[in-house]
């Protein structure tokens, strides 16, 4: 239940089915009330027909005069059945509309009794019976009670009973249709502007656009416009810091830079005092080096940023290099999959892929290879495979654990060896990707790096 | 060999002038983008070093400009944000290489040599033209293995003539990348210089290194032997 739709339709539809419900209820148990009714007053005046119309035979026993004889009673099977029993003379009269059925009268009844039954008859048809026992004072054989039974088959208010509760279902469940479909219906145009917003949201994660757009109704629009000054403010925030620290790095760097050069010479000689400086000066630069660039690192995708098309950065870091590495007799191969893509900061995958193909250039004979793919079928943060081989020496198996070791941090190091490849690795795990060092078939080290893509 | 170098901290700029000077470097400086980009444009330079954090006018721009302005000679960048996106950007922009800062002199100095070289057409940075070897880094010259003792300027004249052997190179560029913009221009110097180099280089008079093309300039008449 993620949708606001469904649920409020949930809310609406549950309330609307248990009122159509308990209505249909209500509505079968009076009409059922309504019928029992009336087949007790068709019981009652066929029990007094036959009682007026019961004459006595020569035999003794009572039965009613043929002509006075109702045609139903008179019909096999019509549903109406009577049955007249005079203990004294041992007869029963039954209606000819008994013929061929089997109809359970009950038992014989006491002077004034009366009773309702009701009974099966075969092929499962059910019949409500009416009995009395009565005695007639004129009755010759005084003292005889005879038993009256009237029956009536339920077949037709069976019949009946279901052709209405199927109509009740017919009409309640349209009309539930009916007012679903239409709270449907307003419910998307209520819904809309949410949906907008969501599909404005998605375009900003995905880059497409920078904002939302406006024209948002009332409820809404305070939303989305302090949701675009959150956006507008964090890039120009994040833009700012960048700034501030590049500037940061610049007037701290040119400073040592002086410092250094004011040095040459007395470098060389070891123990000197100038020695001793030019070391922390290179200490010191590697620290602001590896600091800044931590520091600059955003480390996660900046809302409303593009994902980077990691051909056009491969290609660039490649003419780059190339430039670069002019001295040298270079090839780099890339293999790059159409439309991959690092979803991420750009500044951050320059840097990275920046670091290791510089790293692979520096050390191979001539061959750098970068290998870019995508598999769809691991975590979302290691979609994007990035494999960069060289035909080097290779990296010794002790400091390959080194690089791979979390935490390791190079600060001590001499720049240009090792801070490329720590920052490289403070960046996957920020990104919370993978890193391997092997061997390629190249001849030299092959790094594996999983970052998120698509 | 002729360097502009573009650098708006006043030390630095000092001591890249003074260094490279003492590299045997003929050096023009400018402490902004636009004072740099009118010298990239006008001087006949050889190379050029552009700080990318300029004031008035960006780096990134002063080298589109000259490249626009169809300047061709090689640019080495320096940069204090050692980002990927820089160095991309300013090759993209028409740079050649770049040094971050805080730099070793030696290494923009090694930068340096292999871009002119590579301008020039040489890999290595020894370069051999029959029995002559210049090797730009130890800025010596042998003969057929023989040491060869060259004042500064004679060996700055022949590692411009070299680096560009088989180009004919006129007295005026050669006087215009000795000297300082301010310098008096003597053109005899050049014949003096050339004259010298000639006999020190091939006392027999067998080799002829030097061709004197009348009215034109000058020309390394060996063959390159590394590539």
């Amino acid at each position: 239940m993620h949708s606001l739709s469904r649920r409020l339709l949930l809310c609406v539809s549950i309330p609307l089915f248990l009122l159509f419900g308990v209505m249909g209820f209500v509505l079968d148990l009076s009409f059922r009330e309504l019928s029992n009714r009336s087949l007790q007053q068709v019981l009652d005046s066929q029990m007094v027909q036959l009682i007026a119309a019961a004459e006595l035979q020569p035999n003794g026993s009572y039965a009613p005069a043929a002509r006075s004889l109702e045609s139903a009673l008179s019909t096999p099977g019509s549903g109406l059945y009577a049955q007249i029993r005079s203990p004294r003379v041992n007869t029963v009269w039954q209606s000819p509309s008994t013929a061929g059925e089997s109809i359970a009268f009950g038992p014989a009844l006491p002077p004034g009794a009366r009773t309702f039954s009701r009974a099966t008859e075969r092929d499962d048809d059910e019949v409500a019976v009416e009995s009395r026992g009565i005695q007639f004072s004129d009755d010759p054989a005084s003292g005889q009670t005879l038993t009256f039974s009237v029956a009536v088959s339920l077949g037709p208010y069976q019949k009946e009973l279901w052709r209405l509760r199927s109509q009740l279902l017919e009409i309640f469940g349209g009309l539930a249709l009916l007012l679903l479909g239409t709270l449907a219906l307003l419910l998307r145009w209520v819904l809309s502007p949410l949906r907008r917003l969501e599909r404005e949201i998605h375009a900003v994660e995905e880059g497409r656009t920078d904002t939302l757009g406006s024209g948002y109704p009332r409820e809404l629009s305070g939303v989305a416009t302090n949701l675009n000054a959150l956006l507008v403010g964090e890039r120009k925030r994040v833009s700012r810091y960048r700034d501030t620290l590049g500037n940061l790095a610049h007037s701290l760097k040119t400073p040592l830079s002086v410092m250094r050069s004011a040095l040459t010479g007395e470098v060389k000689t070891a123990g000197s005092p100038g020695a001793a400086l030019g070391s922390e000066i290179d200490r010191m630069s590697g620290i602001i080096e590896h600091q800044l660039k931590r520091a600059a690192a955003s480390g996660g995708a900046l809302f409303g940023q593009a994902p980077v098309d990691v051909a056009a950065v491969a290609s660039e870091l490649r003419a780059t290099l190339l430039k670069v590495y002019a001295r040298k007799d270079l090839s780099i191969e890339l293999a790059v999959e159409l439309e991959s893509q690092f979803i991420g900061d750009r500044g951050d995958f320059v840097e990275l892929l920046g670091n290791v193909l510089d790293n692979a250039c520096k050390w191979c004979k001539s061959r750098v290879r970068l290998t870019v793919s995508i598999d769809n079928y691991t975590f979302s943060r290691e979609r994007l495979k990035v494999v960069i081989e060289d035909d080097g020496p290779g990296i010794s198996e002790e400091d390959r654990r080194r690089v791979g070791q979390r935490g390791v941090r190079t600060d001590e190091n001499v720049p240009g060896h090792g801070i490329g490849l720590a920052m490289v690795q403070d960046t996957i795990e920020m990104y919370g990707g993978s890193l391997s060092i092997d061997e390629s078939p190249l001849g030299g080290a092959r790094f594996s790096i999983r970052l998120p893509g698509r | 060999m002729r360097v502009l170098v573009v650098e708006d901290e006043a030390a630095l700029r000092d001591m890249l002038k003074a260094r490279l000077t003492e590299a045997g470097f003929t050096v023009d400086v400018a402490a902004d983008g636009e004072e740099g980009l009118f010298a990239a444009l006008e001087y006949p330079l050889d190379v050029a070093i552009i700080d990318l954090g300029l004031p008035k006018l960006a780096g990134l721009e002063v080298i589109r400009r000259l490249r626009a302005g169809r300047k061709t000679y090689p640019i080495l960048i320096l940069t204090a944000r050692d980002n990927w996106q820089d160095k991309v950007e300013g090759l993209q922009a028409g740079a050649d290489d770049y040094v971050p800062k805080p730099f070793h002199f030696e290494e923009v100095l090694a930068r340096l040599q292999a871009l002119l070289r590579r301008a020039g057409g040489w890999a290595s940075p020894e370069l051999v033209c029959g029995p002559i070897t210049l090797d730009t880094r130890a800025q010596t010259v042998k003969v057929s293995g023989e040491r060869v003792e060259l004042t500064t300027f004679e060996y700055r004249i022949l590692e411009h003539l070299m680096l560009r052997a088989g180009e004919v190179i006129s007295k005026t560029e050669l006087t215009e990348r000795l000297y300082d913009e301010d310098f008096e221009r003597d053109s005899n110097v050049i014949e003096v210089l050339i004259g010298r180099l000639r006999r020190k280089l091939d006392p027999q008079d067998e080799l002829k290194p030097i061709e004197t093309l009348r009215g034109r300039g000058y020309r390394f008449a060996l063959s390159r032997q590394s590539a």
